[in-house]
This record gives C-alpha cells, structure tokens and sequence, in this order.
C-alpha cells in the first residue's frame, strides 16, 4: 500500500487554549484506506480532518498529502491543493442555498475550470437523486442534501475523501444510507478519511479505526473486516457494541 | 431605556466601520443642504440691507443730454417717485491705466450723498478738483486700480490726466465683471469729456415701496409720453441690478439644494440598507433580547439608535461646516455690496436643517427596524440569522450560459441576491454617477457658450476706438496688416422695444457677423437689413416669436424689424437685440462701429499683431488679444459642481461598500464552504468584486441618461435664470465614447471599493467560521 497522509508530531493549540487540541499526534494513511477518527467531543478529531484538508496549520508537526508537505503551500497553494485532492462532507452538508443540487456539485469542478455537466449528473444518478438535481437546497430532505454534498465531494475524483460526521445532521435511516454510500465508494478504491463519535458507524464500515481522546491518539485498531467491531475500540469510548 | 443606549453603543462599538459610512454620508449631506439654505435664506438679506442704507435707485433713466432739465425736475412727480436725484451730466469716456484700456460712465456729481443712490465711498476721498475721479471699489480690484494711481483718458482728443481719488460701491450697477460701471467726478469736469454720441443726463428714482416690473414699466411709458420723442434713451431697474448680484448665488443654490436632496436620498438609501442587513444578521441576538425583557419597541429603538448616534455627531459636524463653507460667498455679497461683512447665519435655521436631517435618517433607519421589533423571540432566537436572499438567479444562470468564471458566476448572483439592497445601493449608484455626468457636462457647457460670447475660436483680436479716431481710419489701419483675415466691426444703439420697460441694447453689425460664434438656438441668424435676432428674455417680454414683425423705436423714430432668430446673451440677462449696423442706418445714418473683431490668418503671432496695431495710435485705439476666460462666477459654479460630484461619488462609493460588506457577511458561511471546497483567495476576491461590478455597471447605465437629463434640466434652469433659452449645442457635450466610458469609470471605482470586503472575505476562517456554524 502507499502512504498518502502523513500527521508528524502535529500539535495544534488554538488562541488562548490552555491545552492543545492535538497533542504530538503521529499517524499515516494508506491510499484505498477508509479510516475511522473517533472520539468524544473536543477530542481533537475535527482538528486532524481540518489539518490534513489544509483548512488549518498545525502549530507545530507537519501535515502531508500525496508527498506534499501542506505547510508549505500559501493559501492559494491550499486551495489548489484542496480542489485537486480532496474531497470534504461537513456534517451540516453547507450547500450553497443559492444554487441547484447540480449546480452545487459543479462548484470544485468549475473552480478548477473543468466542469462538466455529464458529469454531474451521473454522480447524481449513481448517488440515486438523479431527480433533485435541478432542486434548491431548502427543497431537499437531509439525506438527499449529504448525497449532493458527497457528490460535489467527488466531482474533481479526489484522491482523499474526508467526512466530518456526515451523519450528524441525519435521521438513522438516512446516517446507514449515507454511511452504505461511503462504504460502496471505498469499496471502488476511494481512500476515505471520516470523523465519527459513532462507535457503531465507524466499526460497520471502516477498516481502521483511530480513537482520539484530549488531543493525542489513544488507540489504532485495523479490523480484519469491518463488519467486525474489535470490543477494546468500543471499550475506549466506554460503549457496548451492540449491532 | 438605558438598556437600550448601553446595548446600542455596544453595537456601535461593534459595527465601527458602517458608522462611518453613515457618518460620512450623512455629513455631506447636511454640509451641502446647509450650504444651500443658508446661502438662500442669507442672500436676499444683505442685498436689501444695502439697498435701504444706500437708498438704492428703483429706477435709472439715461436722457438725451439735449434734454430740458426743467422738464426732467418735473418727471419725479409726474412717476410719482418718493425721491430722486439728478439730473447729473454723464458721458461714457475711455481711459488708459498702464497699456490697458477701459470704459466707463464718468456721472457728474457734487458729494456722494443725496435722496437716492448714495454712494458709499471705502477708500480715499469725493473729487475735490475737476482732475480727480472716483471709481467703483468691484472696478478698481478687479483691474487692479489703487487710489492714487493716474488714468489717462482718450476718448476726447486732448486726453487729460485724472488722479483716482477715492472707490465706492454703488447699490445701483451690478459688478465689474458682470456690468458696465461707473465713475464719478465733479459735475464741472464731465462737460470737458464728453463727447456728442457718448453724453447722457442721468436721474435717479426711488418710490415709496418696492415697485414691481410692470409698475417700473408704466413709469417708462410716462415719462416717454411726456418727453419729446427720443428723450428717453436707455434705463436700469433695481429688479434687474438686484439679480445680477444675486445670479451666481441663485445657481449656486439651485445646484447645491439639488444635489443636497439627492446625497439625503442616498443616505437614506444606504442607512435602510444597513439596517436591513444588519436586522437580518442579527436575528439570534434579536431573540436573545426579546428572551431578557426587551420588549419590541425597545428592540427597535436599539436599531434605530446605532444609526441615529452617528447620524446626529454627522448633522451637528455637517450643519457647522455647511454654515462656514456658506461664509465666503456670503462675505463676497457683503464685499460686492459694500457692506461690512459679519458671519451670517441663523441659529432657527441651522436647529431646522439639523432636525430635519436627523428626523429624515431616524425615519429611514426605524423603517426597517421594525422588522426586529415584530419577529417573534422563539423564531428569533432559534435562527441564527434571517432568511438568506435567494434572488439573482436568473442573472447567474444567464452569466453561466455565458460561460464566465465561476467565481463572477456567483458574484452576479451574489449582487442581486436581495433585490431590494440591491435597487438601494442602484440609487446610491445612480446618484453619484448622475453627479458627476452633471459635473463633467456642465462646464463644457458654460465654455461653449462661454467661447460663443467671447468669440473664442473665431476673432484673435479686439479693437476698440475712441471718438476722436474715424471708424475709417481704423478700417484703413486693420486691412493694412497682413494678418488680418477678417473684420467684422459693431456698435450699439438701444432701441425701445414694445412690451419691453428698459430700453434695449442693440449689437449692430458691419461685416459677416454670422461668423463671430454666436449661439442660435432656434430660427437662424440674421441675413438682411431689417432682420433681427434676439435672447429668450426679450421674446418673451415682448412677446415675440420667431418671424413675427414689430415696431421698435430708436432716436425716436419707428424701426421696422423682423425677428427671424433666437440667440443666446446674457447681457443684461438676455435682453438685447443683434441686427446688421444698416438696419440701424435707416433710422440713425450717423451711427458708426466702434469695436473691431479682428479674425487673423491662420498662424499669425497674436502678440506681434496687437502690438503693431495699437502703436500705430496708443491713445486713441485699444489693441487685445480678445480675453476668452471664463467669468469668475462660473469658476465658482464650476469648482462647487466639481466638488458636489465628488461627494455624490463618494456616497455612491460608499453605497456599493456598504452592500458588499453587508452581502460579504452575511454569505461567510457559504464563502467559508467555497474555499473548503477549493476557491482560493485570488477567486473570493473576483467573486466580491463582480458583485460591486454588476451593481455599478446597471447603476451606471441607468445613471447615464439619468445624468444627460439632469444636465439638460439644470443646463435649462441656468440659461433661464440668465434670460436664456439654452443653445442645443451645450446639451451636446459627451461624445458616445464618454457615455460608455463613465459608466465603465464607475465599475472600476466601484471594484475598488469592493477591495476591503473582498479582502475580507478571501481571509475568512474557514475552521472558525464553519465551527461557529
């Protein structure tokens, strides 16, 4: 396998924080992975995705993507970097009320000045909202709004996929659909970075999972299959893996 | 309520940078409506000041020096005039100060004193000897003429010295640089300088009220029927006097009430703006309030408030500097009027202008904050921010079918996301570039007809002789130099026109006058004896249209004429009459040119000419180059144009800066996702700054024409208040490569203004700012 992501002795501690919110944290990600970062709010999992996404700097450590060392680029350099290979879902799926589905999965392409209509809506069709695609935002459930937002998150083929709790904002049924959908891409080799505090989530779909805990990597457990929890993952959030 | 001030001021504190585009806009308002209303509550005042304590002439009659005197001590009772004075021995003489020469009317008088017209001496003396003379204090700085220095006058062939002995101002003429002017020596020296075609007996009425113009009018009628024919042969009335002092005031305050009204619009446009966007971004902290005991009221009135408190610190700021920078022009009235100057201003005025400025911007700020007042807290408090504009549309898509960039794509949206911000900061827009259409239009409009008056373009050189020197002698002296290309020579006469009270000056031609630059503004130009052409002033006193036949009276005698043209002259506020000098003949054979328009041949050395010429007769012609230089007046109106659309740009400017740091605000979220998901700095940056283009770019095309018709009216309201119709040719001022350019001026401006909020934008957090989400 190759490495794509490299975290080095990162430690990030915001203005007028006490303590960091990461703490030396040392971690790499092969190409084709789709990784779990758990943890209890606060932890510091957001902070690594915004770390290896380039929205953030780390204070001290270095953050790689693909061999490039993110805390050289400027931030025109990040934004290039960002359109090129990566791909990110928030978990409040921050479309762009304004435009259609189709026109919000088109945004990263037409940045990057290749966009291509087709495109769009095959990413649509395949995600199954073929039929939304010329819909408002505020027209669209929950579930149908994270699937145009992970299609947008697809539309340049990035070469990392991040998902912050993509299925925070969601109802149960529409979290498994989402999560089913992220499961599918992996499975077609998309290397995928998701942030969970569902223990459940993360085990019946990723294949690693790192748990966070007050800024420093408290375990990292490669599952032999990840419709298999491992119990001492769920241990270290205190839960009972029931599935 | 003093909840209500400490949460306002902490707001105001918070929101630094729009209280200073309220502030700012709000000052030039009130700077330029203060300037206005005090400039015309205060000018009319000092004008009547000056007319009672000098007991200004109502009336001014210029007789036939031939006329009985007896006759004309009888002519007050007969107008039934309270008081008069005269009759004094006048004569219009040249003299020569230095290698210039000057005209003026040398009036015979024993002290300045009297019933009517007295004349209030500044410096030095009264005459005292028959070689002493006063001049106007308005002549002696505008020609920069002290007391003491010597004049030598030309216009009588033994050309005596005389000594200026004092200045005065006369309540009864208008100023040097608008009026012909007077002077006064002993009435023992005048008969030594007067000459036969150039002497008058001059009187002076004044009644017992101010009369109106055609009471003034029925006086002339009197006094001709009861003078022999030709008695009467030219007059002046306050009304006419009291205008030209006033005009440059009256323009002035025309334009400034006019751009005052619309800087307050686009104040008011920008302060609904802000509080608008600043309702909708506000909408947790509005339940919050609600949540701790505000009630609605109150949650207006902190609204309210944050734009009221600068508001108020702009009216004070501005009605202080619009009352000073109102100061010098009042203090040239009192100068021109001889009257001491003392700061002129009133209290009343200021306290109104004050509230009605403050009223006005409290209003248009309550408006909209009424919007938080009637949300409901559970609503409020569980919404971060109001419903998001989702205009613009169709703009994006048709930019996308376009295939622009995807960040101008979204920045077309973006301008018109909320349409009513956005048809308010078009107003901003579209009054700041209106301005400065109005601005760049203006003054090439005043140089037309400025050149059309002073023959710029069309004669280099202007002659003028004295009696004692024969119209053919200087014909025979202008056609010996090679230069000269053309002459085309005038004299003047007046003529009694019907329906008109004043006599009126005539400009009578000898040669192709057609050619001097003149202005027709309807009809055309004068072609044979017999034809005349004519201001609007005197058409319409006259009632006169073009083609119409009338009978005017010169030396008595009837003169039949023919109005075949319509010109532009403010002489005397358009009343005047331009014929060819044969016309005249027919009725006065005597009457004879006495100033030369030269035309040289192309390249001739302009200097070496007048040169040549006036050594040829240093005394008895006057040589120059013809002066082409715009009239003071209009360098003010001009420079107070300049800065006026300065301002409106400025406002405008601050429109479009408002609206894009409202809309760069209120969509952080949406730019924070957008660089999230790739958009670099560089592409937030076009994407603001298209919105700021979009939005200046229909402002300004819907502000050109706008603009064009602003300069047609006021181009109008000028001529009129000149006694003008205005020539087509001052309404054609752009060229079609300057319609499309100010606009385009104004994106670029308007880019620049989106600097700070693009800047802003491309510097968002995306962390902190999607985390706070």
């Amino acid at each position: 396998m190759t490495e794509l992501v490299r975290l080095a002795d990162v430690t990030k501690v915001y203005q007028g924080g006490i303590t960091g919110a990461l703490n030396g944290v040392s971690v790499t990600v092969e190409k084709g992975e789709f990784t779990a970062i758990m943890g209890p709010s606060g932890s510091g999992k957001s902070t690594m995705l915004n770390l290896v996404a380039g929205l953030d700097r780390p204070t001290s450590g270095s953050v790689s993507v693909s061999g490039t060392d993110l805390g050289k680029l400027g931030e025109a350099g990040l934004a290039r970097f960002r359109r090129d290979q990566i791909g990110f879902v928030f978990q409040f799926f921050y479309l762009l009320p304004n435009l259609t589905a189709l026109e919000n999965v088109l945004i990263p392409a037409q940045l990057k000045g290749n966009a291509s209509t087709e495109r769009g809506r095959e990413l649509l069709a395949t995600l199954g909202i073929e039929e939304v695609a010329d819909r408002y935002p505020a027209r669209l459930s929950g579930g149908q709004q994270q699937r145009v937002a992970v299609a947008r998150a697809l539309i340049n083929n990035p070469t990392l996929l991040l998902a912050d709790e993509p299925t925070g904002a969601l109802d149960t049924h529409s979290g498994e659909q989402v999560m089913e959908l992220l499961g599918g891409l992996h499975r077609e080799g998309q290397t995928i970075l998701l942030v969970t505090h569902d223990a459940k989530l993360a085990t019946r779909h990723a294949a690693r999972v790192i748990s966070v805990m007050d800024g420093k990597i408290v375990d990292d457990a490669h599952l032999e299959s990840p419709e298999r929890a491992p119990s001492e993952v769920i241990r270290v959030h205190g839960e009972e893996a029931s599935r | 309520m003093k909840a209500v001030v400490v949460k306002a001021v902490a707001d105001l504190r918070r929101r630094r940078l729009q209280a200073a585009v309220i502030f700012l806009t709000v000052l030039f308002a009130m700077a330029a409506g203060t300037t206005a209303m005090t400039l015309m509550s205060q000018t009319r005042d000092p004008y009547q000041i000056a007319f009672e304590k000098q007991r200004g002439a109502h009336l001014q009659v210029a007789f036939n020096p031939t006329t009985d005197r007896h006759l004309l001590g009888n002519t007050p009772a007969l107008i039934g005039a309270a008081a008069s004075g005269g009759p004094y021995p006048a004569s219009n003489i040249q003299f020569r100060f230095g290698d210039r020469k000057f005209y003026v009317d040398a009036v015979g008088r024993d002290n300045p004193g009297g019933a009517v017209e007295v004349l209030s001496v500044t410096s030095g003396r009264w005459p005292l000897a028959n070689d002493e003379i006063v001049l106007t204090r308005s002549f002696s700085e505008l020609n920069k003429i002290s007391v003491g220095d010597r004049i030598k006058v030309t216009s009588v062939a033994h050309t005596p010295t005389l000594t200026v002995v004092g200045e005065a101002v006369d309540i009864d003429e208008g100023s040097a640089d608008l009026s012909s002017q007077r002077a006064w020596m002993l009435p023992a020296a005048v008969p030594a300088l007067a000459t036969a075609d150039s002497s008058f007996l001059l009187m002076d009425y004044r009644f017992s009220s101010d009369p109106t113009s055609s009471q003034l009018r029925a006086s002339l009628d009197r006094l001709k029927a009861s003078l022999p024919p030709g008695s009467v042969s030219g007059s002046l009335n306050y009304i006419l006097i009291r205008s030209i002092f006033n005009i440059t005031n009256q323009i002035l305050t025309g334009v400034l009430v006019a751009f005052s009204v619309f800087a307050l619009a686009a104040t008011v446009a920008i302060v609904a703006t802000l509080v608008t966007g600043i309702v909708i971004s506000a909408y947790r902290e509005i339940g919050i309030m609600r949540a701790v005991g505000f009630t609605p009221y109150q949650v207006v009135e902190v609204f309210a408030l944050q734009i009221v408190i600068p508001a108020l610190a702009a009216c004070l700021v501005g009605v202080v500097a619009g009352t000073l920078a109102s100061q010098p022009l009042l203090a040239n009235s009192s100068h021109a009027l001889g009257l001491a100057y003392t700061p002129t201003f009133s209290i009343g005025l200021d306290f109104l202008i004050l509230a009605g400025g403050l009223l006005v911007v409290a209003v248009a700020a309550t408006v909209p904050a009424m919007r938080a007042g009637l949300l409901k807290p559970i609503v409020a408090i569980t919404k971060a921010s109001g419903p998001r504009g989702a205009g613009g549309r169709t703009l994006r898509r048709a930019a996308a079918r376009v295939r622009l960039p995807r960040p101008v794509v979204l920045g077309i949206g973006d301008a018109f996301a909320r349409p009513l911000r956005a048809i308010l900061t078009l107003v901003t827009v579209l009054l700041g570039v209106a301005t400065v259409v109005v601005a760049v239009g203006l003054p090439r409009s005043f140089e037309l007809i400025n050149n059309s008056e002073t023959g710029a373009g069309n004669y280099q050189v202007m002659v003028t002789r004295s009696s004692a020197y024969p119209d053919s002698d200087v014909m025979r002296l202008l056609n010996a130099q090679p230069e000269t290309a053309r002459v085309v020579a005038f004299g003047g006469q007046n003529v009694i026109v019907p329906g008109v009270g004043d006599p009126v000056n005539t400009h009578l031609f000898r040669g192709d006058s057609s050619r001097l630059g003149y202005m027709v503004v309807a009809g055309r130009w004068y072609s044979a004896p017999g034809e005349v052409v004519a201001p609007a002033a005197l058409m319409h006193d006259a009632h006169l249209k073009i083609g119409d036949t009338f009978t005017g009276t010169a030396n008595g005698q009837p003169l039949q004429l023919r109005l075949v043209g319509e010109t532009y002259d403010i002489n005397n506020l358009g009343h005047s009459l331009f014929m060819d000098i044969a016309t005249m003949g027919l009725v006065t054979p005597a009457v004879e040119p006495f100033v030369y328009d030269v035309t040289l041949t192309s390249g001739s050395d302009v200097s070496t000419y007048v040169r040549r010429v006036a050594a040829a007769e240093p005394d008895l012609i006057d040589v120059h180059a013809s002066d082409t230089s715009t009239i003071a007046p209009v360098k003010i109106i001009d420079l107070v144009l300049l800065i006026l659309a300065g301002v409106l740009a400025l406002i405008g400017v601050g429109g479009v800066f408002n609206t894009l740091l409202l809309n760069t605000r209120e969509r952080i979220r949406d730019t924070a996702t957008l660089k999230a998901l790739g958009m670099s700095p560089r592409q937030v940056m076009v994407m603001v700054s298209a919105s700021a283009a979009l939005l200046a770019l229909v402002g300004g095309l819907v502000a050109m024409p706008a603009g064009l018709v602003l300069h047609h009216i006021l181009n109008d309201v000028i001529s009129s208040s000149a006694g003008n119709d205005t020539p087509p040719a001052a309404y054609r001022v752009f060229s079609a490569l300057e319609l499309v350019l100010i606009p385009l001026l104004g994106v670029v401006v308007a880019i620049a203004a989106a600097l700070i909020p693009g800047r802003w934008a491309a510097r968002t957090n995306v962390v902190e700012v999607l985390h706070a989400e």
